[in-house]
C-alpha cells in the first residue's frame, strides 16, 4: 500500500514516512492518524519512541502462540516454545477441553471465569466458499491432545460462533471426535444476562426457547 | 397540515368509533359485504381475528433530497388516494421508490444503494411522517418520523431520531406493498417470482424466515463447492448438508404456512376480480420437505448427480406455487386476460395476508400498472382498490387514463411530475 502525504510541496524525511506507512498497516489506523503517531514519536517524546522500538522488536522473539493450545503466550528465551498461563496452571481440569475459533474468543471465555478446563484454538473455521476445508483445520493436533496418555480429555466443549461456518465446524468436530470416545458438547445460545426479553431479537429468543432446560 | 385533517377529525369526534357515524359507514359500505368472510378466512389461516375496520398506515408528508432525479421535493399526501402523473423519465417511479425506501430501507428497482444518489451528489435522503390510524378502535393515532439516507454505499435509517435494532425490524415496521409491471409475469413467469411472493408474506408472518433463508443459501453453496472440488471428507460435506436440511426444512414449513394463509384470500380476491364462477386454487409445490432427516437423506443420496450442477436437485430453492383454474394448470389453460386477473388476485391476497399478519392495512404503491391491463381489468383493479382501507399511490403517464370509482375520486390528490420537480401541494 503506498501512501502519498499532501505536504504542499515540502518533502518529509523518508524515515518519518516509512514509520507512518508501517503504523498505517495497524488495524483501525488511517493515513492521517498514522502520520500523527509518527510525528509524535519523532518530535515530542524521545523515550516513548526508543522504548517502543525495543519492545516491538522483542515482541516477536518472546510472545508467540502456546505450543499446546494456540493461546497467546510468552517464552523463556528467543525461539523457544511458549506455554500459556492456562496450560501451565496445574489446577486446571485437563479432562475438559474448550475449542474456540480465535484467541479473542478464548480471552472472552476466560473473562467469564466459568471455564475450569483448558483450551484449543483452531485459528480458522470451516468455510469452503473461502477455500478453507477440513484439511486446513489442525484436527491431527487436536486428536493427539485428546489421546494424550498423561492427561486424557473426556469432554470437548465446542465454542465456535453461531454462524453457518461456526455451526458446520462444530458438526464436523462432533463427527470426527465422538469416535475417539470423548463427549462433545456445544455452548448454548440465547438471551444475554441482564437483557430484557422484550428487547431480544426474534431469532435469539427462538433459539433460547429451543434450547430450554429442565428446572 | 392538510394531510392530517382526517385524523384530527377522528381524534376530536367523541363517537368516532361508533357504527352510527354516517361518513364512516358510507366509506365502509363496500367492505361490509365481505367482512364476515374475511374474518373467517383469517381464522382459517390461523391468524388473529381483526376488528371490523383494521388500523391503517398512512404516510402524511415526504421530504426528498437528491434521490435519483429528485433534487428537492416536499409534499403532503392524501391519506387515501394519490395519483402521480408525468411523461416517462420525469421521476414518477423515483417518487414511489423514495416512499418504499423510507418505509423499508430498500429499493424495489436495485440492490445497489449507490444508484439511489442523484448524479454528482454525495448523499440522498428521504424523510417521512407516518401515522398508524387505529380507525374503529377508539385509540389515539400513533405518529412517527422515519428517515432513510444513502451516503456512498451505506444506508442509515432512523425512527424518531433513533437507530432501530436491526434493518429487518425497520423493514417490517411500516408495511408497504408495491405492484410494478415486472410482476405481470407472476402467473406465467418463472417460479422465482412466486417464491419471492411467499417470502414477502413469511417476513411478516414468521420474522426468523429471513435468517433461515440466508443460512440455507450459504450452507447449500458451501456443499456445492465441496462437491465441485471432489472433497474427500465425508464429515465435512455432512456438516453442511445437515445445516442445509435444518434451515431448508424450516423454510419449507414457513412457506407452507404462508401458502395456507394466502389460499382463502386468493380465492376471495379472484372471485371479485375475474368471473365468480371460476375457482382459482394455489398449491404449494415444495422442492424439499418439512422433515429434517428426510432432507438430509435426500441430499446425501443425490451427491453424485448434484456434483456437476450449480445447485442441488432437492430443496426449497426449487419450490413453486402451482396455480390452477377449476382444477387445471393455469399455466396451460389460462388466457392472457385470465393470467392478468390471477396476477391481480395474487397481489390483492398479498395485501390481505400482510395486513392480517401485521395487524395494519399496508400502503399500496402501483407503478404504471394500468398500462399493462385492458379496460376491463383496470376497472376491476380500481374497484378492488376502492374496497381497500389502505393509502394508495398510483403512477400514470396520463391522468385521464384513470377513471376512478366513487369511493376514490372524492379523496384523490394529484401530483404532476416534470423533470424531477413536483409543484407545491395546493388544495
Amino acid at each position: 500500500m503506498a501512501y502519498r502525504f499532501r505536504t504542499g510541496g515540502a518533502d518529509l524525511p523518508s524515515r518519518l514516512t516509512r514509520v507512518a506507512q508501517l503504523l498505517g498497516r495497524l488495524p483501525g489506523v488511517g493515513e492521517k492518524t498514522a502520520m500523527r503517531f509518527a510525528l509524535f514519536l519523532a518530535t515530542v517524546d524521545e523515550s516513548t519512541a526508543r522504548d517502543m522500538g525495543a519492545e516491538v522488536g522483542a515482541l516477536r522473539d518472546y510472545v508467540r502462540p502456546c505450543h499446546l493450545c494456540g493461546n497467546i503466550a510468552e517464552s523463556e528465551a528467543p525461539g523457544e516454545p511458549a506455554m500459556c498461563t492456562v496450560c501451565s496452571d496445574t489446577r486446571r481440569d485437563s479432562s475438559l477441553l474448550c475449542v474456540v475459533a480465535r484467541v479473542q474468543d478464548l480471552l472472552a471465555i476466560e473473562r467469564s471465569g466459568a471455564m475450569r478446563g483448558r483450551y484449543f484454538v483452531l485459528g480458522k473455521l470451516l468455510s469452503p466458499l473461502e477455500g478453507i476445508s477440513a484439511d486446513d483445520l489442525p484436527l491431527g493436533q487436536l486428536r493427539a491432545k485428546i489421546r494424550d496418555p498423561e492427561a486424557p480429555v473426556k469432554e470437548i466443549l465446542v465454542a465456535t460462533p453461531p454462524s453457518v461456518d461456526g455451526e458446520a465446524t462444530a458438526l464436523l468436530l462432533a463427527r470426527e471426535l465422538t469416535p475417539l470416545g470423548v463427549r462433545v458438547t456445544r455452548i448454548a445460545s440465547g438471551i444475554p444476562h441482564g437483557g430484557d426479553l422484550e428487547y431480544a431479537d426474534q431469532v435469539t429468543l427462538g433459539r433460547a426457547i429451543e434450547g430450554r432446560k429442565n428446572l | 397540515m392538510p394531510g392530517r385533517e382526517c385524523f384530527e377529525t377522528v381524534a376530536s369526534s367523541p363517537d368516532h368509533a361508533s357504527e352510527r357515524d354516517p361518513e364512516r359507514n358510507i366509506r365502509g359500505a363496500f367492505e361490509h359485504g365481505k367482512r364476515s368472510e374475511d374474518m373467517s378466512a383469517g381464522r382459517a389461516a390461523g391468524l388473529e381475528t381483526l376488528p371490523s375496520r383494521p388500523p391503517k398506515l398512512v404516510i402524511t408528508s415526504l421530504t426528498v433530497r437528491d434521490f435519483r432525479n429528485l433534487a428537492k421535493v416536499e409534499i403532503v399526501f392524501s391519506p387515501r388516494f394519490n395519483v402521480i402523473s408525468g411523461q416517462n423519465g420525469q421521476g414518477k417511479t423515483s417518487l414511489l421508490e423514495a416512499i418504499y425506501f423510507v418505509a423499508t430501507s430498500k429499493s424495489f428497482r436495485t440492490h445497489r444503494s449507490a444508484e439511489l444518489v442523484r448524479h454528482g451528489q454525495e448523499a440522498a435522503s428521504v424523510r417521512a411522517e407516518f401515522i398508524e390510524d387505529p380507525q374503529d378502535q377508539g385509540l389515539a393515532p400513533l405518529v412517527r418520523e422515519q428517515h432513510a439516507a444513502v451516503a456512498g454505499a451505506r444506508v442509515v435509517v432512523k425512527i424518531d431520531g433513533a437507530r432501530p435494532s436491526t434493518l429487518a425490524s425497520f423493514a417490517t415496521r411500516s408495511p408497504v406493498i408495491t405492484f410494478h409491471p415486472d410482476e405481470m409475469a407472476l402467473s406465467t413467469g418463472p417460479a422465482g417470482l412466486r417464491r419471492t411472493l411467499l417470502d414477502r408474506l413469511s417476513l411478516f408472518m414468521t420474522p426468523e424466515s429471513a435468517d433461515h433463508r440466508s443460512r440455507y443459501d450459504r450452507a447449500v453453496k458451501a456443499r456445492q463447492e465441496l462437491l465441485r472440488r471432489g472433497s474427500e471428507s465425508e464429515s465435512e460435506i455432512e456438516a453442511f448438508e445437515h445445516l442445509a436440511a435444518v434451515h431448508g426444512s424450516a423454510l419449507t414449513r414457513i412457506r407452507a404456512q404462508a401458502t395456507s394463509a394466502l389460499l382463502p384470500e386468493l380465492a376471495l380476491a379472484f372471485g371479485r376480480i375475474a368471473a365468480p364462477d371460476l375457482a382459482l386454487v394455489a398449491e404449494y409445490a415444495p422442492g424439499g420437505t418439512t422433515d429434517e432427516s428426510e432432507a438430509s437423506a435426500a441430499l446425501r443420496s443425490s451427491r453424485r448427480r448434484d456434483a456437476g450442477r450449480p445447485s442441488p436437485s432437492f430443496g426449497p430453492h426449487r419450490d413453486d406455487l402451482v396455480l390452477s383454474l377449476d382444477g387445471r394448470r393455469a399455466r396451460i389453460v389460462a388466457s392472457q386476460g385470465q393470467h392478468r386477473a390471477i396476477t391481480l388476485a395474487l397481489k390483492a391476497a398479498e395485501v390481505s395476508v400482510i395486513g392480517h399478519a401485521r395487524g395494519i392495512s399496508p400502503i399500496l404503491l402501483l407503478d404504471d400498472v394500468s398500462s399493462e391491463l385492458d379496460a376491463e381489468r383496470t376497472d376491476a383493479l380500481f374497484s378492488y382498490l376502492a374496497s381497500q382501507q389502505g393509502q394508495i399511490f398510483v403512477t400514470t403517464t396520463r391522468r385521464a387514463l384513470i377513471s376512478l370509482p366513487e369511493g376514490l375520486a372524492s379523496h384523490e390528490r394529484h401530483f404532476p411530475v416534470s423533470g424531477g420537480q413536483i409543484p407545491p401541494t395546493s388544495e
